[in-house]
């Protein structure tokens, strides 16, 4: 169905598709902000008494029914506005806002990390199956994918940060504080990268074109190059773009929390532990419309490749 | 299918577009007043521009949470206080000892009934040049009383109405009929400047008149402090310091391992013997399990008492916090707080008088019971509940632990004693931040609104002693009070906590039992 449209009529689609998912992840997180428990409690000191708690409930407005909240809050949305922050005082966007670079800088480089790492090795041990440097690989990938992530990056930090000194422990002070939480970020999802592409590119090897090209003499690194890659590179594009959505609905913020890294993962973590909803929404919704686009960014690349795909 | 999609977006968002302006929510002034330049423009910086201090011209410290602001009066929140008790300062100041000593104000009394007077130190300037004097001390006061303000500090405002200035260092505070309690309060009020604090923006860029000035804050890294040349306490030995926000104890530990920072705040007991140079003192944290008087099970004062007698406190913590706390006098207080009575002690562990108390008391076979713990607010409460669930159980008393969320806990717990629906235990911390019994008379009056007890000769004496100025005579009151709920317990009284620091080799610090970390009285040796 894709392939029919033309690509701007593709992207409004997506981006219409996108924008209900977000609306859904939006009344998701109300809900359950809903249900969860009070703001006001964490906000009011522990003895308060019901007069205090009821009076800060009618000053934030909680004391209105649920839909009467959530049109106010989506009104205020589609409007920029997505609240104050209840403990920082001031819009609930701007400590967002001021993480996302952080987010971003960390999430990219990681899976360009993850990607390059998984991509290269994985096409090699694809086809060069049973070798050495296949069984290693393999090893080491299904290692990374199964222990923790988090783990890995406190063991990461014991390493090189107080046993060695050779890096910091965390924070994100100089460039070099980028180098172990990216590292267990390409470590963690280039696991996962490596053992999809290898498989992929082993599928390649034993498709007919390729003993076709064999025999007619061509040298396999060129093989290699012109076709399997050409055939494998929308699964590995996929598989990139999906190992970000992943990446960036968990693991990035458990390394973030990991590594003190100044991002929207540990801005809202906190906000979830304060209850600072506004700021939690919006970090939720932030986050989703990245993912989104990352989404509807990776599927236009396939797209693109899948056109110059199509027989000449 | 698509079109349909299609439309329903388009109309979702233009119905929510249309909609009338949102209600006002509160806020300090409106967030788009630019920020006057008087106060220091550094404000919120993006991330990774700031290096972080040198150990070598300052040390840091690792906290595991972000201060939400640097407003001392908005807000209770210990990350805030860490910074911000070296950055401004009360007119009264808290010694290690517990004493209420002079700091910006030399001297006071009480003049009247409702009045207050403190002389204030003359050649005090504020960070930015302001001066301090009693202008700037009624500015304080009014600002962190004020409704629209909303300061979360509502404990440390209790009886206060507002403050006037006699001349220009003079000052009287004004209160709601008698209010012992001001001086105590004195300690924590901070001061701040008439300027700078009218603007909204103060607590991003605080300004005072202590050891140290703010300078910059890179929001979910780092907040850098510098020393006040200024100081009128004399400029404190180290020149510079930034509190670290490090979330996750692991890497604090770790950062503190590899000289990354020199002190690591919020210590788990764990992580105690992996540190270089480990610190801890008695807090002012007291955990209990509040019992509800109003339940036919806890009518008799003889089954509080058994329910005491029942738990061993001494295993408790030597296990579950290892050795890091220690069981309470039977009393909210520790030595050192007004009211605390010294003749009173912990109940010793002993389950068969126990049991001879429940016998007397009609309940030879026991009974059920319902204790609430919120979860994962209080360190090692889930362990603790579970503790305690079973030396009850092993004098008869079968208890049902009911975990929930922290707000629905209290939410629950809030509900008075006298109703069906209140809860018959709940587990809980006490932090006695005034060092004063009053602060807790929420727990032991039979209005107040954490009270689940109601004793005519309690009230009595406490209306007794919140009338008059003489803190001798309240100290005796209050001890009374304390004598007569060791015979009618409150609560099951557990534990004090203690407060466990990391630090440097070459860092030197006394530890406070307050939990004040003022960077001023620390050293670097070497």
């Amino acid at each position: 169905m894709n392939s029919t449209l033309s690509i701007p009529r593709f992207v409004l689609a997506r981006l219409r598709d996108g924008a209900v998912v977000l609306f859904l992840v939006v009344l998701t997180i109300f809900v359950l902000a809903f249900v969860v428990g009070n703001p006001v409690e964490y906000y009011a000191p522990p003895d308060a008494t019901q007069e205090e708690i009821d009076r800060l409930n009618r000053i934030l407005g909680f004391d209105r029914p649920f839909h009467v909240q959530f049109a106010d809050y989506f009104g205020g949305l589609v409007r920029g506005d997505f609240g104050d922050s209840l403990f920082q005082r001031r819009p609930a966007i701007h400590p967002i806002l001021e993480a996302l670079p952080a987010t971003i800088l960390l999430s990219l480089t990681g899976i360009a990390v993850a990607g390059l790492w998984g991509a290269v090795t994985g096409v090699i041990a694809g086809v060069r199956p049973g070798s050495i440097f296949d069984r290693v690989a393999n090893f080491l990938s299904v290692s990374m994918v199964s222990v923790p992530n988090f783990w890995l990056g406190l063991l990461l930090i014991v390493i090189f940060a107080v046993q060695l000194r050779a890096l910091p422990t965390s924070g994100f002070f100089d460039p070099k504080g980028l180098i172990l939480p990216t590292l267990t970020l390409g470590l963690v999802h280039g696991g996962r990268i490596f053992l999809i592409v290898r498989s992929v590119t082993f599928e390649e090897t034993t498709k007919p074109y390729v003993m076709v090209a064999e025999s007619k003499g061509l040298p396999f690194s060129y093989v290699v190059g012109r076709h399997i890659l050409r055939n494998a590179g929308v699964t590995i594009a996929t598989t990139v773009g999906w190992e970000y959505v992943r990446m960036m609905g968990g693991t990035a913020f458990a390394i973030e929390f990991v590594f003190a890294w100044p991002g929207v993962g540990n801005l809202m973590i906190d906000s979830a532990n304060r209850q600072d909803f506004p700021v939690l929404q919006a970090g939720v919704i932030l986050t989703g419309v990245f993912v989104i686009v990352a989404n509807i960014v990776v599927d236009l690349g396939s797209k693109v490749v899948d056109r110059r795909l199509q027989p000449a | 299918m698509r079109r349909t999609k299609t439309i329903l977006v388009v109309l979702t968002l233009v119905l929510a577009a249309c909609q009338s302006a949102p209600a006002p929510t509160t806020t300090v002034g409106s967030g788009s007043e630019a920020t006057t330049a008087t106060t220091a423009a550094a404000g919120a910086e993006t991330t990774a521009t700031a290096a972080p201090v040198a150990t070598g011209e300052g040390i840091i410290i690792a906290l595991a949470t972000e201060p939400s602001t640097l407003d001392a009066q908005l807000v209770n929140d210990r990350s805030s206080r860490v910074v911000t008790s070296n950055i401004v300062e009360g007119l009264l100041f808290r010694t290690p000892e517990g004493e209420v000593a002079p700091h910006l104000a030399e001297s006071f009394e009480a003049v009247a009934d409702d009045r207050w007077r403190f002389v204030l130190q003359q050649g005090v300037l504020f960070h930015n040049g302001e001066p301090f004097n009693a202008d700037a001390v009624v500015f304080s006061i009014n600002r962190i009383i004020a409704e629209d303000y909303e300061t979360q500090r509502t404990s440390y405002i209790e009886g206060l109405l507002g403050a006037e200035a006699i001349d220009e260092y003079t000052v009287e505070i004004i209160t709601d009929g008698i209010s012992p309690v001001v001086p105590s309060q004195m300690t924590s009020i901070p001061i701040v400047p008439p300027g700078a604090g009218a603007d909204p923006g103060y607590g991003d860029a605080p300004v005072g008149t202590g050891p140290y000035r703010f300078v910059s804050w890179d929001r979910g890294q780092q907040i850098n402090l510098e020393a006040n040349p200024e100081y009128w306490g004399g400029v404190p030995s180290i020149p510079a310091f930034s509190i670290r926000v490090i979330p996750d104890a692991q890497t604090a530990l770790a950062a503190l391992q590899a000289g990354e920072v020199d002190m690591v705040l919020d210590l788990l007991p764990e992580h105690a013997p992996l540190v270089p140079v480990f610190v801890s003192t008695p807090g002012p944290e007291f955990s209990y399990i509040q019992l509800n008087s109003y339940k036919d099970i806890f009518a008799d004062p003889r089954v509080r008492q058994a329910l005491n007698y029942a738990v061993d406190k001494e295993t408790l913590a030597a296990t579950i916090y290892e050795g890091h706390a220690q069981p309470n006098d039977a009393q909210h207080l520790t030595s050192g707080m007004l009211g605390y009575n010294p003749e009173v002690s912990a109940f010793p562990y002993d389950p068969e008088l126990a049991t001879q108390l429940l016998t007397e008391a009609g309940y030879p076979e026991g009974f059920t019971m319902e204790l609430h713990v919120p979860i994962g607010r209080f360190l090692k409460g889930n362990e603790t509940a579970e503790y305690v669930a079973a030396q009850l159980g092993e004098v008869g008393v079968i208890v049902e632990i009911v975990l929930t969320e922290f707000s629905v806990h209290r939410e629950v717990v809030r509900i008075p004693g006298p109703d069906p629906n209140s809860v018959d235990s709940r587990y809980g911390w006490n932090s006695n931040e005034w060092f004063d019994a009053a602060r807790y008379s929420g727990f032991f009056t039979c209005e107040g609104g954490s009270s689940k007890i109601c004793i005519q000769e309690i009230d009595d004496l406490h209306a007794q002693a919140s009338s008059t100025n003489d803190q001798e005579e309240r100290n005796q009151l209050y001890q009374q009070i304390w004598s007569l709920l060791h015979e009618n317990p409150i609560s099951i009284y557990l534990l004090q906590q203690n407060l466990l620091y990391g630090l440097s080799e070459d860092l030197q610090w006394e530890p406070r039992a307050d939990d004040e970390v003022l960077v001023s009285t620390m050293g670097l040796a070497g």
